[in-house]
């Protein structure tokens, strides 16, 4: 198939792993421009299977590059995985960087569009000659190391653990670098369609329209990382990695502790940044030709974990020893558990015996959740269908039953909108509010108001489904901006994208997701918090006050939110055919 | 956001960038906020509706410089690219249009839909802000800040060429570039020992750069030495609002809550480092900034990113002046090595760092010094560069 696009090969793959027939087939030029790539051209390759159950053979599950990657723009091998949520029944999508995804690109395609379930265990071959469907027998049941290293002599591998084959409802799909597609029980979806791993591999460059212009926009952007703190900055997460994090949400108590019923945990700097760091031989890890190199492991090659994991398996479960949190985070990585909701689970699971699962039993529970076997096969489910089986649905601290992360909401109030607006359920990175609210980026904003609050959450959550679909990593934007993306991109295509163009695609994207939503079932009573924030206090002291929420002006908030959206107030939409508008 | 329109409105007023009776504000909530004049609000309500941002600002600077550098662009010379560093880093170029097209919403939106801030001719500048009012703020008063140093720039360079540019270069000199006085400020005496009286002398002395319209609120930072630990202003904080935004940062790292400090805390350190200093202040005065980018050495030099890459120390009226970018582009490493003996060091494009040995009553008047000196030595380079050439 002949490419006449620059950044995009134009062409997907489609695989019925049921038949294991493939197609290779044109992606229409209007879908590329109107959504780009990564999580907006999955969603709207989902617009005819969207109201499939999440582990029906049927139901979709696609990989999808962006135009970037491939390309030398910063942090943009990336790609996006999309899919119904088998843990929230919500549309989902999740970005992770890599390699992977710079050799599915490599491999002639913009995305890998699998449906159907493979009739035994199987890993699928991709490359620009062909695809090809394996058994898996020998892999099943084998963790992501050993599944990984079998199979990267073929390429870069994409895979599932135990926890995926045994449908955990929040198990993760891991690259063969370590890289997560988390939260969202994803790999339950690839472990429904048999499928134990993905290879891939190619040769196909990505066609840049102007390099020059590439290269001076992709030193703009580097200017600016240089410029933040919170990047290259020397506490930044260049340095430390997000655990960077961990002192600051100490200092502003907001930390989640013991299931959300305090927000500081005074172990804390058991495992802060630099904790971990005298702790191990910390050498800076990352992504694939990544320049920031966030992620940090040992000088074994053990992968240290990140802010929200070290803060849920320490704080919120009461747990202060770091080599038992690092054990855990390497255990869910090996599982292919997600480490927020596991931790989170476990920690509802703890409030309702009374006592928090020790250092000690952290590990057996893990196990027994990947298995299912035991407490574990309930555990499996997560903490909302838990909760509400056990009679106790108030111990659940999620939204759309995908468990909070370690920002507690009663310490941002952008937080607390944008985990109830956010598409995928309480996620930290769809607005990202921490941004602005704490690390003061690009402007700061009052963290204890509302104010404003609506129209800042709708214009970020715009701009990330933008930045999810070129793909690139989240963390550029805490130096750079649409402005300078808009640059990179526009080389990349030879197509003009204006900073607002993408906000533009971004909304687009997003509220195709909240109809996809709203059809199968949710409305405005899903996008609320768990009644805890509205009547229990956070932990005050030092001079900072963390009442509880204010229900009424969250109400209103949310309820202009809606308004600012298009929506009724009531959070629908007016218009029934508006899919139907859309390209 | 009614409370933050007033605010900055009286910022842009207070801080000489702005015509105070040419100012409009616009922000959207659920519903539209706009305060300012009645013939500039309905186009800003017409940008503002075209464009996925909070806030709009559309006023008309308080000196006619930019409409004069507009006019002494060519042709059909679509934007303006300083090279100091407020545009390098973050405007990248500022787009023009002309007055023609000063009432034209749509072609406004549309360079908007690209851009942070533009200038339009006979209208004057206009800047958005994503999220808050404070960005469209800041975002204007980078745009001026980046405007007015290549006007001066180039009148050093080219002469005055337009009609009226002389006289209304006298106004300038006359409202802006006389010497700064500071007779009529007090400093603590240091060393200062207590925490509250440390983080009220920095407030302080951070309302003095910006009332003494020596810098622009957001362009600067500052701090001070207290033992093992550093109290720095944060990422983003206004010199005159510095209450609340000072953060510890101790030496061995051993806390990472700093790292919503300045991006310019790399350097503050390597300056204590090197030379025992209490206090360091930093900031972005414009004749500063314009001098440092005047080289004598550029005949036969083959360095272009002169801003990154020059090697050699230069004496700007005596003060060392380096290159280096910000943040981690290795200005800290620059910096520290001259700076101790004079007390001051300049940075090609960026602005002045100073020290205070025991406090900053030091720092500020070398901060001054060096700024008043700059102003003195540039109306002199232009007297003797535009004798004879002035319409």
């Amino acid at each position: 198939m002949k490419n006449s696009l620059n950044g995009w090969h134009g062409s997907m793959l489609r695989v019925d792993l049921s038949t294991g027939e493939s197609r290779r087939e044109p992606i229409p030029e209007s879908w590329l421009h109107g959504y780009l790539g990564g999580r907006g051209l999955g969603v709207r390759l989902l617009r005819d299977f969207y109201r499939l159950e999440p582990l029906a053979p049927e139901m979709p599950l696609v990989f999808a590059v962006g135009p970037l990657c491939g390309s030398p723009a910063p942090t943009s091998a990336h790609l996006a995985v999309v899919s119904r949520s088998p843990l929230t029944g919500t549309i989902y999508d999740c970005s992770a960087g890599g390699r992977f995804a710079w050799r599915l690109k490599s491999a002639g395609i913009d995305a890998l569009f699998l449906t159907g379930r493979a009739p035994r265990p199987s890993v699928l071959a991709v490359t620009p000659q062909g695809v090809e469907v394996m058994d898996a027998a020998a892999l099943w049941g084998r963790r992501i190391e050993a599944t990984v290293a079998a199979l990267a002599e073929r390429g870069s591998v994409a895979a599932i653990g135990p926890a995926g084959e045994n449908k955990v409802l929040f198990a993760n799909i891991i690259m063969g670098e370590g890289n997560s597609v988390g939260r969202g029980g994803l790999g339950a979806v690839m472990g429904s369609k048999n499928l134990k791993a993905i290879v891939v591999d190619g040769d196909r460059k990505t066609v840049i329209a102007d390099p020059q212009r590439l290269q001076a926009a992709r030193q703009d952007v580097m200017r600016l990382f240089k410029a933040s703190p919170v990047i290259f900055g020397q506490l930044g997460i260049a340095e430390y990695g997000t655990p960077t994090l961990v002192d600051l949400m100490h200092q502003r108590r907001m930390a989640p502790t013991e299931n959300f019923r305090r927000t500081v945990f005074d172990a804390a700097v058991n495992y802060s940044g630099p904790a971990i760091r005298r702790a191990f031989e910390v050498k800076k890890d990352g992504c694939f030709g990544c320049p920031i190199q966030c992620k940090k492991s040992t000088k074994q090659g053990e992968h240290l974990p990140e802010y929200e994991t070290v803060s849920h398996f320490g704080a919120l479960n009461g747990i202060a020893d770091l080599h038992s949190i690092v054990r855990s985070n390497s255990l869910c990585n090996e599982l292919g558990m997600d480490t927020i909701s596991a931790a989170a689970t476990l920690s509802a699971w703890g409030e309702a015996q009374g006592r928090f699962p020790t250092a000690e039993e952290m590990g057996p529970l893990l196990e027994a959740t990947a298995h299912r076997r035991g407490i574990g096969d309930r555990l499996a489910e997560g903490s909302r269908r838990w909760a509400v089986g056990a009679g106790k649905p108030q111990l659940s601290m999620s939204v759309k039953a995908l468990e909070l992360p370690a920002y507690d909401p009663r310490g941002a109030y952008g937080m607390a909108l944008a985990y109830c607006t956010s598409n995928r359920g309480g996620c930290h990175l769809r607005a990202y509010p921490i941004a602005h609210e704490i690390l003061r980026k690009p402007v700061p904003t009052d963290r204890f108001s509302f104010a404003g609050k609506a129209r800042i959450i709708k214009i970020a959550e715009d701009t990330n489904a933008a930045i999810d679909s070129l793909v690139a990593c989240k963390f550029s934007f805490l130096g750079a901006s649409l402005e300078e993306y808009g640059a990179l991109v526009s080389a990349v295509t030879g197509h003009e994208f204006s900073p607002q163009d993408l906000k533009d695609i971004g909304e687009r994207i997003y509220l195709s997701e909240r109809f996809y939503n709203l059809e199968n079932g949710f409305s405005m009573a899903d996008d609320v918090l768990p009644e805890r924030f509205f009547c229990e206090p956070g932990s005050s002291g030092e001079g900072i006050e963390v009442p509880a929420i204010d229900r009424a002006r969250f109400t209103e908030e949310l309820t202009k939110y809606y308004r600012i959206r298009g929506l009724t107030d009531a959070g629908r939409f007016a218009d029934a055919g508006f899919l139907e508008r859309q390209p | 956001m009614k409370r933050q329109i007033a605010k900055y409105k009286e910022k842009l007023a207070a801080d000489g960038s702005a015509d105070p009776l040419r100012i409009a504000f616009l922000a959207k909530d659920d519903i539209l906020i706009a305060e300012g004049p009645a013939d500039l609000l309905p186009l800003g309500e017409e940008i503002l509706a075209r464009l996925n941002v909070v806030c709009a600002v559309l006023a008309e600077p308080s000196l006619p410089f930019i409409d004069f550098l507009v006019r002494r662009a060519t042709g059909e010379e679509p934007c303006l690219v300083p090279r100091d560093t407020e545009t390098r880093t973050f405007l990248h170029d500022i787009p023009l249009l002309r007055r023609a097209d000063r009432g034209d919403s749509e072609k406004i939106a549309a360079l908007l839909r690209r851009r942070k801030g533009i200038i339009v001719e006979g209208l004057g500048i206009v800047a958005t802000g994503a999220f808050t009012p404070e960005q469209a703020f800041i975002h204007y008063c980078s745009v001026f800040h980046a405007a007015f140093v290549k006007y001066l720039l180039d009148v050093l360079q080219d002469g005055f060429l337009l009609p009226g540019e002389e006289a209304a270069f006298a106004d300038l000199r006359q409202s802006w570039l006389q010497p700064i006085a500071i007779g009529d400020l007090t400093f603590a005496s240091g060393p200062l020992e207590d925490r509250t009286a440390i983080l009220a002398e920095i407030a302080r002395v951070g309302r003095y750069t910006v009332g003494k319209r020596l810098v622009d609120s957001a362009f600067g930072n500052i701090s001070w030495r207290d033992g093992q630990t550093i109290l720095i202003s944060q990422t983003g904080a206004h010199l005159d609002e510095l209450a609340g935004c000072i953060d510890p940062v101790p030496n061995d790292n051993s806390s990472t809550a700093g790292v919503t400090a300045s991006s310019e805390l790399a350097a503050h350190r390597r300056i204590f480092e090197a030379t025992g200093a209490r206090a360091i202040l930093h900031g972005h005065p414009k004749l500063a900034v314009v001098m440092s980018m005047l080289c004598e050495h550029q005949a036969g030099c083959n360095i272009a990113d002169c801003w990154r890459q020059c090697p050699r120390v230069r004496f700007v009226g005596g003060t060392p002046t380096v290159a280096g970018e910000i943040g981690a582009g290795g200005l800290a490493e620059k910096v520290a090595p001259v700076i101790g003996e004079t007390g001051r060091a300049l940075v090609f494009g960026h602005g002045v760092f100073t020290l205070g040995r025991n406090g900053f009553g030091e720092a500020f008047a070398a901060l001054v010094e060096v700024e008043n000196w700059c102003r003195e030595e540039f109306c002199r380079r232009l007297q003797r560069e535009t004798s004879g050439t002035a319409r």
